[in-house]
């Protein structure tokens, strides 16, 4: 299957710098070529969350983010999605309806009684 | 505060949390027996160390506080007899949103998330949706996903109490945030317009 033409930025694309005219076309490329690929940038965005990245990677993010508002997004989502995780656990009762017996509830409340 | 009160105020979170802190322990072990003892301990656990909670926090998360403890040495112990290295899951990673080049593919691509965190958090149905996309993750995926972004467990812990390599590690929670993400974009936030 023949590859497809190198096309960081098809018309469109709704970020910083995008191919609106010949300078910003060039530019685009470059960025493109010199920061790492969407679908690697999204590994390493997920990597971030675990572990600090290098200085020369950070940059390289940003700039990258110029002509990728989706990777951006993307790392957005990551934060988004933690900081929601991380209320989960106080949500739980609303998360399902699973219903707890009432003689689990006994239990637990007996086994507080003997706990004096 | 007195033994009494200690009960008297024990017995008040049976009712008043005992839902939440099941529900969250059934959907981390999933076995009803288990999550029932899990929470019990919980509330065991409260009462004896109920001096060291200064209000600084809610009843609710230092309760959620202590479970969480206790799912984390569940697994401890678990992992020690399972194999936690699930690479099967997702193997293409969601090939078809980027092109051969590695690019997104534009119509692909992460779309704009509204409302804000805190705003959702006030909606049960985004608490169901999330509960549903985390029930479409692989198991073994699921756990390690919880573990590091519902329990903050940090990465070499889970490293250390799974006993998986870092780099398995990181496949696995990359592969799990793309499935969530891509489940409550299609699931939530394209639905969200009707749900405001």
């Amino acid at each position: 299957m023949p590859e497809e033409p190198y096309n960081p930025s098809p018309i469109g694309n709704p970020s910083v710098l995008a191919r609106r005219n010949w300078w910003q076309t060039k530019l685009v490329i470059f960025i493109g070529k010199h920061t790492p690929k969407c679908r690697e940038m999204v590994r390493i965005l997920s990597e971030s969350m675990d572990s600090p990245l290098p200085l020369t990677m950070r940059i390289k993010k940003r700039i990258h983010y110029l002509i990728c508002c989706w990777c951006q997004r993307y790392e957005e989502h990551l934060h988004y999605m933690r900081k929601t995780a991380r209320c989960f656990p106080e949500h739980a009762d609303e998360s399902s309806n699973v219903p707890v017996s009432g003689e689990a509830k006994e239990r637990w409340k007996q086994a507080l009684r003997s706990e004096r | 505060m007195t033994q009494d009160k200690v009960q008297l105020a024990a017995q008040r979170w049976v009712d008043d949390h005992g839902e939440c802190l099941y529900r969250y322990a059934l959907t981390r072990v999933r076995k009803p027996e288990v999550a029932e003892d899990m929470v019990q301990e919980t509330f065991l656990a409260a009462v004896r160390g109920y001096e060291k909670f200064g209000g600084r926090s809610s009843e609710r998360s230092w309760l959620c506080g202590i479970l969480k403890n206790k799912i984390v040495d569940h697994f401890r112990k678990l992992g020690r007899e399972t194999s936690f290295t699930d690479m099967e899951f997702f193997a293409d990673e969601c090939s078809e949103k980027f092109a051969s080049t590695g690019f997104w593919n534009h119509d692909e691509g992460p779309k704009e998330w509204k409302p804000e965190p805190d705003e959702v958090m006030h909606r049960s149905e985004f608490w169901q949706t999330m509960s549903d996309c985390l029930s479409k993750l692989p198991q073994k995926v699921r756990d390690v996903f919880t573990m590091r972004e519902m329990d903050d467990v940090p990465s070499k812990e889970i490293c250390s109490i799974l006993s998986i390599s870092d780099s398995n590690l990181w496949v696995m929670l990359h592969r799990a945030r793309m499935a969530l993400r891509e489940c409550l974009e299609i699931n939530w936030f394209e639905q969200s317009t009707g749900k405001t």
